[in-house]
């Protein structure tokens, strides 16, 4: 079920109720993973029995990497975990991809090759709860957790609702502490995660659902040239868009985790002040993107295996964490020009490490514009469903298309232009900040207004809100 | 290393708020501002209703069984046709699937491809919408269709908890009275050569369970909501200009579309024959300025007779029986009580072409 649905709101409140109403510490996390698995069958039920495969296999696999008496042992039972979990996620996500991609490979040398296409439903959430539970095979190999002995605890880890589908991305070593320890009531903590989720859902709902969508979905979604301001608006839209709407699940996810005592970390850390790649990837995502340099770019060497092969290992962490994303040439792009982008910015780095000026404001205003202009151009290829589509946007953007329509209208730009310019405001504030320092320091009474209007605006929508964009992946 | 776990001490910091106090005056703030907004949209004519959501249409096709009789095509059958007129003349409570601003050839198509059904069609065509070649008139029908097919517990269960409100409170009009269309309101100059779609009419009807429609009183009579409603349909059915730049391929791609479905529509009504299935095509009643409108750009002589020749199917159009033809009070569809007399009229003609 969706966060911004009716659904839901009764859904959490029976849980949370529930909960805390319950005084056996074990008998509350039975409800919460019956409430998880509840949660994720609401979608599809059998899907459901996959989920519960995953976890069963990953738990034995992390007791027989435990368990395991020499290192060759160990990274056999690592390697078997590795590849079960990316089998299942390479056959429902990629199988039809890998097909088609064959059947191309195979005309271009003479073969004719029809492959059938797979009728598969794509599990929702299987990408985020996939690497839920591969980090702690890999955890456990690493030495970093040790391997739990409960099956129920290990399902909660994987499955627990606010971050079951769509993230953060909860390693296991990061949750299964919290489970040792009854969680405690507290009643700031409580309303503080309730402020979370209503920030959530007026991001998600409110500022990307209303504000943006529309706009950007016109954009990518027009058969044929815009004007210059137009393909801009679209693509300065989608920027927000998906920032609001995958920070609002996190913010969400965040909060409700705080209601029930359980602390997630942050997934976002205001990323339109991002100077350069390197702070963009520190700020977007954060758990994605310690994930691939945890498990895939220190594994490669990282950067201590000279200039080039680090600039490599960037380039293959950034072309997969782009193929994770979705079964499509057009998400490996977008890794990729974000895997060029942090090359080039190493490089830059090195050649002017001693530079003052670097530190200065202008520069730093002008390295966080030209960040941004970067990851928008990589948005394109993200958001668009073809090379086509596109190479079109881009064109329309470098005003190369001499012919366009204006198919935005005035209220429309005007709106995302505002929204855009005071999201880089309040992120360029709070940069080197957290918001709950700045919330500290502003008046009681502001905050008070400030969630009132939230939940108002929250109403006047009435719940007409869309899925969640990264639901799909 | 302990036991079970690693060492884990992340625990996020709470803003030194009161925040107990700051939950409880936010919500009295929201409670208070729910209820002056619900008087306001009370005053302003809005009462408690059904949204007509996706939701409300798959419950709608889910009622559909083999031999059920089914309303499909645009807004004019789902305001003109009047369910208990039709069930005492067809024998049967025949299931509303009728959809507002949408090509009925998605759902005809859906339909007839559902081996088991071998029920009648009522299907209502307006040529401009039937043979529309892409654009939200199809992807009406498709998002319906859509939640159709992949309808989950969720949805299901929010569906009732969202009835359950909006019969209850005014202010719940998906239409009219949601965030994004108030701020369609605030008006901003456009550029010039702007491709821009109309706006859509505002809130002039009310729905039940059985998706029966029926326009308001307000709507009815004349006023400023009926001259609204009115003037809205002009733009909606004015195609636009292709701008000049359209690539070929799209236009072509276009002109390909609406030529194919005359001999799809033919195969879909062979078919559904085929199986013992009946379907009958209506043109219900519209007037003024629309009727001319439409009369000029889509002329019977053109898609509706060539449709007809076609598939060789029953059909009806209004203007050939004088007991049919209706003054439409907003052009486009008849008030509440004319669709009842408009339905009662109707029926013979319909058990005389399911006859056939």
């Amino acid at each position: 079920m969706l966060f911004n649905s009716l659904t839901f709101v009764v859904f959490f409140a029976v849980v949370v109720g529930g909960y805390w109403l319950l005084t056996s510490w074990q008998a509350r996390k039975n409800l919460l993973l019956i409430a998880s698995y509840v949660f994720y069958g609401a979608w599809n039920p059998p899907f459901a029995l996959l989920l519960f495969a995953t976890t069963a296999l990953d738990f034995w696999l992390g007791a027989r990497i435990a368990g395991a008496g020499d290192p060759a042992s160990r990274k056999r039972w690592m390697w078997a975990s590795v590849a079960s979990n990316l089998s299942m996620l390479g056959f429902f996500k990629y199988g039809n991809f890998l097909l088609e991609n064959t059947q191309w490979l195979l005309a271009r040398v003479g073969v004719s090759y029809q492959p059938p296409h797979l009728d598969l439903f794509l599990p929702i959430g299987i990408s985020f709860y996939t690497f839920h539970s591969l980090s702690y095979t890999l955890d456990v190999y690493r030495g970093v957790c040790a391997p739990t002995k409960s099956l129920r605890d290990f399902a909660l880890a994987v499955s627990f609702f606010p971050q079951l589908v769509a993230g953060p991305i909860v390693r296991a070593a990061d949750f299964l502490p919290q489970l040792v320890s009854a969680r405690t009531l507290v009643t700031n903590q409580f309303a503080w995660g309730l402020f979370l989720m209503t920030l959530g859902m007026f991001q998600k709902i409110v500022l990307a659902d209303t504000l943006l969508a529309p706009i950007s979905d016109n954009v990518f979604g027009h058969p044929s040239p815009v004007y210059q301001l137009d393909a801009w608006a679209g693509v300065v839209a989608f920027s927000g868009q998906i920032f609001f709407d995958f920070s609002g699940y996190s913010t969400c996810a965040i909060g409700a985790a705080l209601c029930l005592g359980f602390h997630l970390k942050d997934n976002f850390l205001f990323p339109f002040a991002a100077v350069g790649f390197s702070d963009f990837w520190r700020r977007w995502h954060i758990s994605l993107s310690t994930f691939l340099r945890d498990f895939l770019y220190i594994p490669l060497g990282g950067n201590r295996v000279g200039a080039a092969r680090a600039a490599l290992n960037l380039i293959i962490v950034m072309f997969l964490g782009g193929l994770w994303h979705g079964a499509a040439w057009t998400f490996v792009v977008w890794g990729l020009i974000h895997g060029l982008c942090l090359v080039v910015e190493h490089f830059f780095r090195t050649i002017t490490k001693d530079a003052a000026w670097k530190e200065t404001l202008p520069a730093q205003l002008l390295a966080c514009a030209i960040t941004y202009f970067f990851v928008c151009i990589a948005w394109v290829f993200f958001r668009a469903t073809s090379f086509e589509g596109a190479g079109m946007l881009l064109g329309a953007m470098a005003g190369k298309i001499p012919v366009g329509q204006a198919i935005v209208s005035g209220r429309e730009i005007l709106q995302v232009a505002l929204v855009i310019v005071g999201l880089w405001i309040v992120h360029w504030r709070l940069r080197d900040t957290s918001l709950e320092a700045a919330l500290t320091r502003k008046p009681a009474w502001l905050i008070g207004a400030l969630w009132a209007v939230m939940l108002g605006a929250i109403i006047l929508t009435q719940g007409s809100g869309n899925a969640f964009i990264y639901f799909q992946f | 290393m302990p036991s079970s776990i690693s060492n884990f001490d992340f625990e996020r910091p709470i803003p030194a708020l009161p925040w107990r106090g700051l939950l409880i005056a936010a919500a009295l703030v929201t409670a208070a501002g729910t209820v002056a907004w619900e008087l306001t949209a009370r005053s302003w004519g809005y009462a408690p209703g059904l949204n007509d959501t996706s939701d409300l249409w798959a419950d709608r096709r889910e009622a559909v069984k083999p031999d059920s009789v089914v309303i499909i095509g645009d807004s004019r059958p789902l305001f003109d046709l009047d369910l208990d007129e039709l069930e005492k003349g067809l024998g049967r409570r025949p299931i509303q699937l009728a959809l507002a601003g949408t090509c009925a050839y998605p759902n005809l198509e859906e339909l007839i491809n559902d081996e088991k059904f071998r029920g009648t069609i009522i299907c209502s065509i307006v040529p401009g919408m039937f043979f529309a070649p892409g654009g939200p008139l199809l992807k009406n029908a498709e998002t319906a269709l859509k939640r159709h097919r992949e309808r989950t517990i969720a949805h299901r269960i929010g569906h009732h908890l969202g009835m359950f409100l909006e019969q209850r409170i005014a202010f719940m009009k998906q239409d009219d009275l949601v965030l994004s269309k108030l701020l369609e309101k605030i008006s901003v100059p456009n550029r010039a050569n702007s491709y821009l779609p109309p706006a859509l009419p505002p809130y002039f009807s009310t729905t039940d369970r059985e998706r029966r429609t029926r326009m308001s009183d307000a709507c009815a009579k004349p006023g400023e909501l009926q001259d609204r409603v009115k003037h809205g349909w002009i733009p909606l059915f004015t195609p636009p200009p292709f701008p000049p730049h359209t690539p070929k391929e799209v236009l072509e791609g276009m002109g390909r579309t609406v030529e194919e479905r005359f001999g799809k529509v033919a195969a879909l009504v062979k078919k559904l024959q085929a199986r013992g299935g009946k379907i009958v095509f209506v043109r219900f009643p519209h007037s003024g300025d629309l009727k001319v409108l439409e009369d000029k750009g889509t002329p019977r002589s053109g898609a509706w007779t060539r449709l007809m020749q076609e598939t060789g199917a029953p059909n009806i159009y209004y203007s050939d029986h004088p007991e049919l033809i209706f003054d439409c009070p907003e052009w486009s569809h008849l008030s509440g009580p004319d669709s009842v007399e408009f339905t009662k009229r109707l029926v013979p003609h319909l058990k005389a072409a399911v006859a056939k």
